[in-house]
C-alpha cells in the first residue's frame, strides 16, 4: 500500500467515526419504533420527525417561529455585547472597581437569565420585550465580566512598553488593551453566546407565544412529540452552527495571533 | 477577578476553564485595610438606586416592591414553612442531579478518555447534546414523564452530564502519557492505572467539570420547577406571578442567587483549589 | 569535558561503606537476560502516511547482572530500542525476550526510568518510591523498609512527605530513579535520566547509580547523548549508528565498577576508551 493509500484510507477512516454515533441512535430509533410502535405522543419515527419537518415548512411555520427567535436573539445580545464591552472596557481600566464590581457581578451572574422572568413578565407582559431582557440579561453579565479580566489581564508589560513609547491613553485602550484583552473577550462571547441561545428558549417556553421555544412548548399541549422532536433538533442545529461562527472568528484573530487561551484545544 | 467568571454562568464550549488567568494588579498605593469591605459599595448603590425609586420616582408597588415588603414577604414565607420546603426541595433535586451525573459521566469520561478513537467518535455526538439543553427538552420529558419529579430530576441530570463527561475526558488526555508508562512498567493492570494515574491526573479538570454541571444543572432546576410545579423555588417565583406577590418574587430571586454563590463558591471553588494547589499540578 | 574533582572520589566511598551498610541492603533479584533478535521498528504517520525508520536490525544480548550503556547521535533510535525492550511498543520486525520469554507488553520484570518526568505529582515522595512495592503486594512492613534504605540511598532523607513539585528538578530524577530500583526488577531500563538535571547533580547521580548498581545484581540499560556517562557507567557501552540506527561497535569497558574513580578516569586506559567510543559516535554525526 502506498503512503497516498495509506493516506486517504486513514483520513476516511477519521471522517466517518463521528458519524458512528449518530448513525448508531437513528438505526436504534428507527428499529425500536418499529418493534415497539409507541405512539404518536409518545415517541415519532424518524420518519415522522422527516415528514414533519417538511409540512411545518410547507406551512411555512417553521420559518416564522425560527426568525421569531433568531430576530430576539440578535436583539438580545447585540445590546448585550455592546453594553457589555463598553462597561466592561471602562471598569477594567481602574484596578478598584474592577476588584469591587467582582462581588455584585457574581450575584447577578448566578441569577441570570430565567430567574428574572417572572419580574419581567410583570414589567413587559409576555412576549418579545421580555424574552430579550431575560437574552440581554444572560449576555451582558458574562461578557462584562469576562470583559474585565481581559483587560486586567493584559500584561502591564505590554502597556508600559507602549506608554514609554508616548502615548495617548486612548491610544493604549484601543491599541494594546483591547486587542490584548480579545481571547478573554471571545470567550465571554463564546460563553454569551450559547447561554443567551438556551436563555432564549428557555424564556419562550415559559413567557412567549412564538419562537422556537413556544413552539415546542405549544407542541406538549397537543401531545405533538414529532413537532418537539423537530424543534429540538432545529434548536440544537442553529446554537452549534452559532458555536460555529464564533469559532471562525477566534480563527482568524486571536488564534492567528498566537494568543489561543487554556482550553481552546478542546474545541 | 478571578477567571471563573465562565464557569458558574459560562459555556463549556471550550471545556474546563483551566486555571486562572492573570490577576488584579491592585494599585500600588490602595488603602489596604478598607480594600476587602469595599465590596460592599456596589450593593449600597443598588440598594439606595432602589429606595430612591421608590420615594423619590415613585415607582409604583405593581412594578417594583419595596424593600420593607421583600422582608415581610420573606418572614411570611418562612413563618409559612413554604420557603424551608422550597428551598429543600431545590436542594434535594441539585444533590441528587448532580450525584447521579458524576456516578454515570465520570467513568464514562474515563472511558472516552482513554480509548484511542474514543474522542474522535463521540465528540462531535457530545456537543451536538450539548447544544440541545434540558431546558429543551423539558416539554419532551413532560409528554413523557409528565408534571413530575421525574421530570425535573432527568432534566438536571442530562443538563450536568455532558460537561463532566466533557471535562473527565479531557482531564485525562492531558495526563502525560510517560505516568502512565511508567506505572505500567511496575506491572500495573487497568483497575490500578484507573485509580492510581487517571482518577487523581484527571481530578482538577473532573472538579472543574462538576462546577460547570451544578451552574448548568441550576439553571435547568430553575426553569423545570417553573414548568412542572411540583414546589421547589423556581415554582414558588413563578406561582408568586399569579398572586401578583411581587415581594414573594424578589425575595425568591435573591434567595436563588445566595444559594448557588454558597454552593458554587463556598463548597466547590475551594474544593477545586485544594485539589490543583495541594498537587501542585501544572496545566496549560 | 566535565572533570570530576579528586574530593569527590575520595568521599564517595568513605560516606558509603559497603560492609557497614550490606547488612541492612534488601536483597536483589538475579539479573534478567535480555535477547534482542533481528529488532527493527519503522514508525507510520497514520496522518500523512509517511513511514520513518527508526530503527534497522538489532542483536543485542544484555547479560544478567550487566550494566549496558547505549548512546549514538540524535535520531538513533535508542529511545526506541529501549521501549521496545519495555515492551511499551511492538517492533515492526524481530524480537525481544527477556529470560527467554517474548516479550509483549510493558511489565514489572522490566522497569524503565524514563527521561521526562513521570513520577506521579499527586504522590508524595515515599509513596512515590513505594508505588511499585504496592502493586507487587509487598506486605507494609517490608514495603517501608525498602523505601527508607532507598530514600537514606538517594540522598532523600527529609523529603519524604513532600510533593514532587516542591523537589529540584535532580531531586525528582532521584525519586525517578528511587522508584524503579525500589520495585526491584530483573531489568533496569534508563532513557537519559539524567539529561535534564544540571552538571554537577549530573555527576552525583551518576556516581549514586554506580554505586547502587554495585551493590545489586539487576541487569542495567543506559542510554546517554554524553559519552563521558557512558563510558564511566558501563561495563560495555554500544555505539550506534544515525538513523535508522543499527548498532556500530560495543566497546567494552575492561575496569571493574568498584575500582571506577576519578583517578581511574585519568589513567591513560580510560581516555583512550573514551576518546575512541567519541570519535565513533562523532563519525556517526558528521
Amino acid at each position: 500500500m502506498t503512503a497516498r493509500d495509506r493516506r486517504l484510507r486513514h483520513a476516511i477512516f477519521m471522517r466517518a467515526l463521528p458519524v458512528i454515533p449518530f448513525a448508531v441512535l437513528l438505526i436504534v430509533w428507527a428499529a425500536g419504533w418499529e418493534i415497539a410502535r409507541p405512539p404518536l405522543i409518545t415517541l415519532p419515527s424518524p420518519v415522522e420527525v422527516g415528514q414533519t419537518v417538511r409540512r411545518l415548512w410547507d406551512s411555512g411555520q417553521l420559518q416564522a417561529n425560527t426568525s421569531a427567535s433568531m430576530y430576539r436573539w440578535v436583539l438580545g445580545f447585540g445590546v448585550g455585547v455592546v453594553s457589555g464591552l463598553l462597561l466592561g472596557v471602562l471598569a477594567g481600566l481602574s484596578p478598584l472597581i474592577a476588584r469591587m464590581v467582582e462581588p455584585v457581578v457574581s450575584f447577578f451572574m448566578a441569577i441570570s437569565g430565567i430567574v428574572w422572568l417572572p419580574i419581567a413578565i410583570v414589567w413587559f407582559g409576555l412576549g418579545t420585550p421580555t424574552v430579550v431582557f431575560i437574552i440581554w440579561n444572560s449576555v451582558f453579565f458574562l461578557v462584562f465580566a469576562n470583559t474585565v479580566l481581559g483587560v486586567r489581564s493584559v500584561a502591564a508589560v505590554l502597556e508600559d512598553g507602549v506608554r514609554t513609547l508616548g502615548a495617548s491613553r486612548v491610544h493604549i485602550i484601543t491599541r494594546v488593551l483591547i486587542p490584548g484583552a480579545l481571547p478573554h473577550i471571545l470567550e465571554g462571547l463564546r460563553s454569551g453566546l450559547g447561554f443567551g441561545w438556551r436563555a432564549l428558549i428557555a424564556a419562550e417556553i415559559i413567557g412567549a407565544s412564538t419562537g422556537l421555544g413556544a413552539m415546542i412548548y405549544q407542541a406538549k399541549e397537543f401531545l405533538r412529540s414529532d413537532v418537539i422532536v423537530t424543534g429540538v433538533i432545529v434548536i440544537a442545529a442553529i446554537g452549534l452552527l452559532l458555536d460555529a461562527g464564533l469559532g471562525l472568528v477566534e480563527r482568524r484573530t486571536i488564534e492567528r495571533w498566537g494568543l489561543v487561551t487554556e482550553g481552546a484545544g478542546t474545541r | 477577578m478571578r477567571a471563573k467568571i465562565a464557569a458558574g454562568a459560562g459555556d463549556a464550549s471550550a471545556g474546563p476553564q483551566l486555571r486562572p488567568r492573570g490577576s488584579v494588579t491592585g494599585s500600588p498605593r490602595g488603602p489596604s485595610r478598607i480594600l476587602p469591605l469595599l465590596f460592599v459599595v456596589p450593593f449600597l448603590v443598588i440598594i439606595a438606586a432602589w429606595v430612591l425609586a421608590k420615594s423619590a420616582f415613585g415607582v409604583s408597588d405593581a412594578a417594583l416592591p419595596s424593600i420593607g415588603d421583600v422582608i415581610h414577604a420573606s418572614s411570611q414565607l418562612i413563618d409559612w414553612g413554604i420557603l424551608p420546603y422550597d428551598v429543600a426541595a431545590s436542594l434535594y433535586r441539585i444533590a441528587l442531579g448532580t450525584a447521579l451525573a458524576i456516578v454515570i459521566g465520570v467513568p464514562l469520561g474515563l472511558l472516552l478518555g482513554t480509548s484511542r478513537y474514543g474522542v474522535i467518535m463521540f465528540g462531535p455526538f457530545l456537543r451536538f447534546f450539548r447544544a440541545v439543553s434540558g431546558i429543551a427538552i423539558l416539554p419532551l420529558l413532560i409528554i413523557w414523564f409528565g408534571f413530575t419529579e421525574t421530570t425535573i430530576q432527568v432534566a438536571i441530570l442530562y443538563t450536568a452530564l455532558i460537561p463532566i463527561i466533557f471535562s473527565t475526558m479531557v482531564g485525562v488526555r492531558t495526563i502525560p502519557p510517560a505516568y502512565r508508562d511508567a506505572i505500567e512498567t511496575m506491572g500495573a493492570g487497568s483497575a490500578r492505572l484507573i485509580r492510581d494515574v487517571y482518577l487523581p491526573g484527571a481530578l482538577a479538570s473532573i472538579v472543574v467539570g462538576i462546577r460547570l454541571g451544578v451552574g448548568y444543572g441550576w439553571r435547568a432546576l430553575i426553569a423545570g420547577e417553573m414548568l412542572v410545579g411540583a414546589g421547589g423555588l423556581g415554582f414558588m417565583i413563578f406561582g408568586a406571578l399569579q398572586f401578583h406577590a411581587l415581594g414573594q418574587i424578589v425575595a425568591g430571586m435573591i434567595l436563588i442567587g445566595l444559594l448557588y454563590l454558597v454552593i458554587d463558591r463556598l463548597i466547590l471553588a475551594p474544593v477545586e483549589d485544594a485539589t490543583v494547589r495541594r498537587w501542585g499540578v501544572q496545566r496549560g | 569535558m566535565v572533570r570530576r574533582s579528586p574530593a569527590r572520589a575520595g568521599q564517595l566511598l568513605a560516606d558509603h561503606d559497603v560492609t557497614a551498610t550490606s547488612k541492612r541492603v534488601p536483597p536483589t533479584r538475579q539479573g534478567g537476560r535480555i535477547v534482542c533478535r533481528g529488532l527493527a521498528h519503522t514508525f507510520v504517520n497514520a496522518r500523512t502516511g509517511e513511514s520513518v525508520p527508526a530503527l534497522d536490525t538489532v542483536d543485542l544480548v544484555i547479560e544478567p547482572g550487566e550494566f549496558v550503556t547505549v548512546c549514538g547521535p540524535s535520531g538513533c533510535g535508542k529511545t526506541t530500542l529501549l521501549r521496545a525492550i519495555a515492551g511499551l511498543i511492538t517492533p515492526t520486525q524481530g524480537q525481544v525476550s527477556c529470560d527467554d520469554v517474548v516479550v509483549r507488553g510493558p511489565g514489572k520484570d522490566r522497569g524503565v526510568v524514563f527521561q521526562e518526568l513521570a513520577i506521579l505529582p499527586w504522590r508524595t515522595v515515599r509513596r512515590n518510591i513505594a508505588h511499585g512495592l504496592e502493586i507487587q503486594r509487598v506486605p507494609k512492613h517490608e514495603r517501608e523498609e525498602r523505601v527508607a534504605y532507598f530514600v537514606g540511598l538517594m540522598g532523600l532523607s527529609g523529603f519524604e512527605d513532600k510533593y514532587p513539585h516542591e523537589l529540584s528538578g535532580g531531586m525528582k530524577q532521584r525519586v525517578a530513579v528511587a522508584r524503579t530500583w525500589a520495585a526491584n526488577p530483573r531489568v533496569i531500563l534508563m532513557d537519559e535520566p539524567f539529561a535534564a538535571v544540571d552538571a554537577q547533580t549530573r555527576l552525583t547521580l551518576q556516581e549514586e547509580l554506580l554505586r547502587i548498581s554495585i551493590m545489586s545484581s539487576n541487569s542495567i540499560m543506559f542510554i546517554t547523548h554524553n559519552v563521558d556517562e557512558a563510558v564511566f557507567l558501563g561495563d560495555r557501552v554500544v555505539v550506534m549508528t544515525k538513523r535508522p540506527g543499527r548498532i556500530k561497535a560495543i566497546v567494552p569497558v575492561p575496569v571493574p565498577r568498584q575500582e571506577r574513580t576519578v583517578e581511574a578516569m585519568a589513567d591513560p586506559q580510560f581516555v583512550l576508551l573514551t576518546d575512541q567510543v567519541l570519535h565513533l559516535v562523532r563519525g556517526e554525526v558528521q
